[in-house]
């Protein structure tokens, strides 16, 4: 069928790979109900804990979006968490203003605290991150006390809050807005996840290489992930002084931080419920267990996380959601084809004489310390054709693509592509100049489903057409909730190259993309090159050790030695040249 | 400022900043061996000086005390060789490479509560075996000096260790390419386990010496780690000269932030320090930037 993208053996489907919204209508269930049937019951004590515990989950959903799906490890939320309810408590508290204003300035102030994270988080990722933030939640309560003329020091501040106690239905106003609060950055949660926008910041955490190469600006993201995490926890900060009375400053210490980050890690990150798990165990379990015991609660903390880590490494719920999908697995396999774009979009139709340019080279040269990568090489790719790049190992050609779409910088010459100056642009902005870019390890993401993996490729996609709807709607069908781990390894360069094209690229770079497919694959995937170049008139540049392939497909081929270009020519006018030969005779698979 | 007072900051600041060189050398040789970080390298150091607060009591006499130096060294090389073992066993099996990051943290965590469990939220105090010594009239605890000099035994010790012997040749390997070290038959996961035991010897011993001058409580361990991490990334991240040099820079800042504005500002003035180092030159003084690899 013309409009299939996938052609699937017989088998069962299995199970949904995304479990997501039935995760959100448990978690609702569980929230609403363990806040409003104290509160019915009239029992003051369990009304309070479970206030409080699900308030922390609130805060817990924010780390994990900002854990699993930003990829930024903060330890510091306890300071965002305690910076709203404290600036809310000094106004209300000290100065009487209206707890309204109050709460703006708080979720203000949360921002500001999230952006100062941010700052270092564009420069350095990981542990360096980590122990930035552990030292913001160390510093937070210190400062607290330190600045005691503004914030009333060690003693804290105390505020009454009458109307938040009211009853409506039998339930206290504070109750419905800390459920209201939690459940919709709950669903907030599920709905990010869903949008282009979530898909973007999920691929930036992943492989920055891989949303650079799709236009995206990782730095921003992460910017964006910090500023909209900061706001969702700053406005669970809110809710502190309501449900408490009173803020002082250990009740935002780094023990909080860390109840936060490790319920994310205990629950499953990534896991709706998650949080929720990881809040009920860390802190709900201790403080009504070891209630006698108030010094056991950190050990508790300690060994649980630990435990979790070694025996479950993807938390309870994750570890939960592996063993479901494990149990249902899909025994079908799913062969993908681009039948289905290539087929109803014949935007070339006979090959046209390639006269335009489409790559131009002049004089580029890139240096690692001493090492000269790249060497004044001159080179042009005409539009529409398929242009091999060969040497031996270590020759410069990768450092060349890197070059193409902005992983490097040239140290002197230029690169125009599309008529477009590109040497000083960043990757993300050369993406979105129609150039993609295809990774030696495919960068295929497993959390996502195999629709996903293409539609982040639309996503990308500033406005070319690159198929009619009803082609696209067909394959979203055909793929539905598909798992990537049901592609065969040798078609899961396809899916990238697929993306490529639905992101509306029309200068592909490949970078080993015969690696590890069987002789028939490299047979179809020659087939795919060439409908690429004549029936979406795509101009092709691949690096490849596989000179065979290389030698059948190309229209032209340049030779690169040493960072140096040695030969640049049609395919059997290169094969005659003597560095050429050398090639070949050399072991191909080195 | 008066001379006495400067000798107060530069002497104390340096005794400070070598126990946070210490550290930063202690992290470093995991760093090196393993990429791991560990979280829980103050708590272990706090320990070192609990060891000393525990048997205080037969701590008499200075021969005493030097024969014990090594022995805390090596109880607190035994604890981190279990924590080391314990640390590598999920990375065997799980594509998960963050999770020392988590192991590392919960260690942490387990030692502060053990802490907080055994002598309650109180501060225990060790006094010091060496007399007192005069520097420009003010008189100084000694360990300021010990601690210092214990800061360059360690550092040429494992300077000869890592060049000169087949097995410090090995750990020094790993840091630079661990596949190739893999492919070339070396034992990966034993050579990290060493590095652990040898990150004990280096943080066992210091804690020991400095326990007449830091507070062993449950919660200080964070400080040191972070002062440590801090003095680690001044100095450039897994070397030891870095540390040598960072260490004593981010002590003699903390002693000058506590004389001008105040104790309760020294942590925030070293995140302050931190993350400018970390936005103006990332990969430290003596760091170096890693090619880009795709």
């Amino acid at each position: 069928m013309a409009t299939q993208a996938i052609a699937a053996e017989t088998g069962h489907r299995g199970a949904r790979l995304n479990s997501d919204i039935p995760q959100l209508i448990i978690g609702v269930i569980v929230v609403a109900a363990t806040t409003f049937i104290p509160d019915i019951a009239g029992n003051p004590y369990w009304t309070h804990s479970f206030q409080l515990v699900n308030l922390f989950i609130c805060a817990a959903v924010f780390q994990n979006l900002l854990m699993h799906d930003a990829g930024q490890a903060s330890f510091g939320q306890s300071a965002i968490f305690g910076m709203s309810a404290y600036m809310a408590a000094i106004a209300t508290g000290m100065h009487g203003l209206n707890y309204g204003i109050g709460m703006v300035i708080g979720v203000l102030a949360s921002v500001v605290g999230g952006l100062l994270f941010a700052g270092p988080a564009l420069r350095v990722q990981g542990y360096y991150l980590g122990f930035v933030t552990l030292s913001a939640a160390t510093v937070f309560p210190e400062l607290l006390i330190a600045l005691n003329k503004y914030t009333n020091g060690i003693n804290g501040i105390s505020i009454p809050f009458p109307t938040w106690h009211k009853e409506v239905f039998g339930l206290s106003m504070l109750s419905l807005v800390i459920v209201g609060v939690t459940c919709a950055s709950l669903a907030f949660h599920v709905w990010l996840r869903s949008t282009g926008f979530g898909r973007a910041m999920r691929i930036a955490a992943a492989s920055p290489e891989a949303a650079q190469s799709l236009g995206i600006n990782t730095g921003l993201m992460r910017c964006l992930a910090f500023t909209i995490v900061s706001a969702g926890t700053g406005v669970a900060g809110l809710l502190y002084p309501p449900i408490v009375g009173f803020v002082s400053p250990s009740a935002f210490n780094l023990e909080i931080s860390i109840v936060f980050f490790l319920a994310v890690i205990v629950g499953g990150r990534g896991q709706i419920l998650g949080p929720i798990v990881g809040v009920w165990i860390l802190y709900l379990l201790p403080n009504v267990l070891l209630v006698e015991l108030v010094n056991f609660r950190l050990l508790a903390y300690g060994t649980l996380a630990l435990v979790v880590m070694l025996l479950f490494s993807d938390g309870l719920i994750g570890s939960f959601e592996r063993w479901r999908l494990r149990r249902n697995q899909s025994t079908q396999r799913v062969n993908i084809h681009l039948d289905g774009l290539l087929g109803p979009v014949r935007t070339v139709g006979a090959r046209a004489p390639r006269t335009e340019v489409a790559i131009d080279v002049k004089k580029a040269r890139k240096t690692f310390g001493s090492v000269i990568a790249v060497d004044d090489v001159d080179m042009q790719v005409m539009r529409a054709e398929i242009h091999g790049l060969v040497g031996a190992n270590g020759s410069g050609k990768t450092s060349l693509l890197n070059v193409f779409n902005g992983f490097s910088r040239l140290n002197a010459g230029s690169v125009t592509i599309n008529g477009a100056d590109i040497t000083r642009l960043s990757s993300n902005r050369i993406a979105k100049l129609g150039i993609g870019r295809t990774f030696q390890t495919p960068r295929i993401f497993n959390a996502m489903s195999l629709w996903e993996n293409l539609e982040i490729g639309l996503d990308a996609n500033t406005g070319k057409s690159v198929a009619p709807a009803d082609v696209l709607a067909a394959m979203k069908a055909s793929m539905g909730e598909q798992s990537v781990d049901l592609v065969p390894h040798g078609q899961r360069r396809m899916i990238e190259v697929m993306r490529a094209v639905l992101m509306g690229a029309d200068v592909l770079f490949l970078d080993e993309p015969a690696a590890g497919l069987s002789p028939g694959e490299r047979e179809e995937f020659k087939n795919l090159l060439r409908r690429l170049r004549d029936e979406m008139g795509k101009t092709i540049v691949l690096v490849e050790h596989d000179l065979q392939l290389v030698w059948d497909v190309a229209d032209r081929i340049t030779v690169l030695e040493a960072g140096k270009m040695v030969a640049s020519g049609s395919p059997t006018e290169i094969a005659g040249n003597p560095s050429v030969r050398k090639l070949f005779i050399e072991p191909t698979h080195a | 400022m008066v001379l006495d007072e400067l000798a107060i900051i530069v002497v104390r600041g340096f005794g400070l900043g070598s126990i946070f060189a210490l550290v930063a050398m202690s992290m470093n040789i995991t760093y090196n061996a393993s990429h791991i970080i560990n979280f829980a390298q103050g708590n272990m150091f706090v320990l070192g000086g609990f060891l000393a607060f525990l048997i205080a009591d037969i701590l008499v006499g200075i021969p005493m005390w030097i024969i014990m130096i090594p022995v805390a060294g090596v109880v607190l090389a035994a604890i981190m060789t279990l924590q080391g073992w314990v640390t590598l066993l999920p990375l065997r099996h799980s594509v998960e490479q963050h999770s020392w990051l988590i192991t590392t943290m919960a260690v942490s965590i387990m030692i502060g509560a053990l802490m907080l469990i055994f002598q309650g939220p109180w501060v225990s105090t060790v006094n010091s075996p060496l007399p007192p010594f005069m520097v420009f009239g003010v008189r100084t605890p000694a360990p300021y000096a010990a601690i210092s000099v214990l800061m360059f035994v360690w550092f040429f010790g494992l300077r000869w260790f890592l060049s000169k012997t087949l097995t410090g040749l090995a750990i020094s390997a790993l840091s630079q390419d661990l596949e190739a070290a893999r492919a070339a038959g070396l034992k990966v996961k034993r050579l990290q386990l060493l590095s652990f035991t040898i990150s004990g010897l280096v943080v066992g011993s210091a804690g020991f010496i400095a326990a007449p001058i830091i507070s062993i409580a449950s919660d200080t361990g964070i400080r040191y780690v972070l002062n440590g991490f801090i003095a680690a990334v001044v100095g450039g991240f897994g070397n030891n000269l870095g540390a040598l040099i960072g260490g004593p820079l981010v002590g003699i800042v903390a002693m000058v932030a506590t004389y001008e504005i105040g104790g309760q500002y020294q942590t925030f003035v070293s995140l302050l320090l931190l993350v400018g180092v970390l936005l103006l030159r990332p990969e430290g003084i003596f760091g170096r930037t890693a090619a880009r690899r795709v």
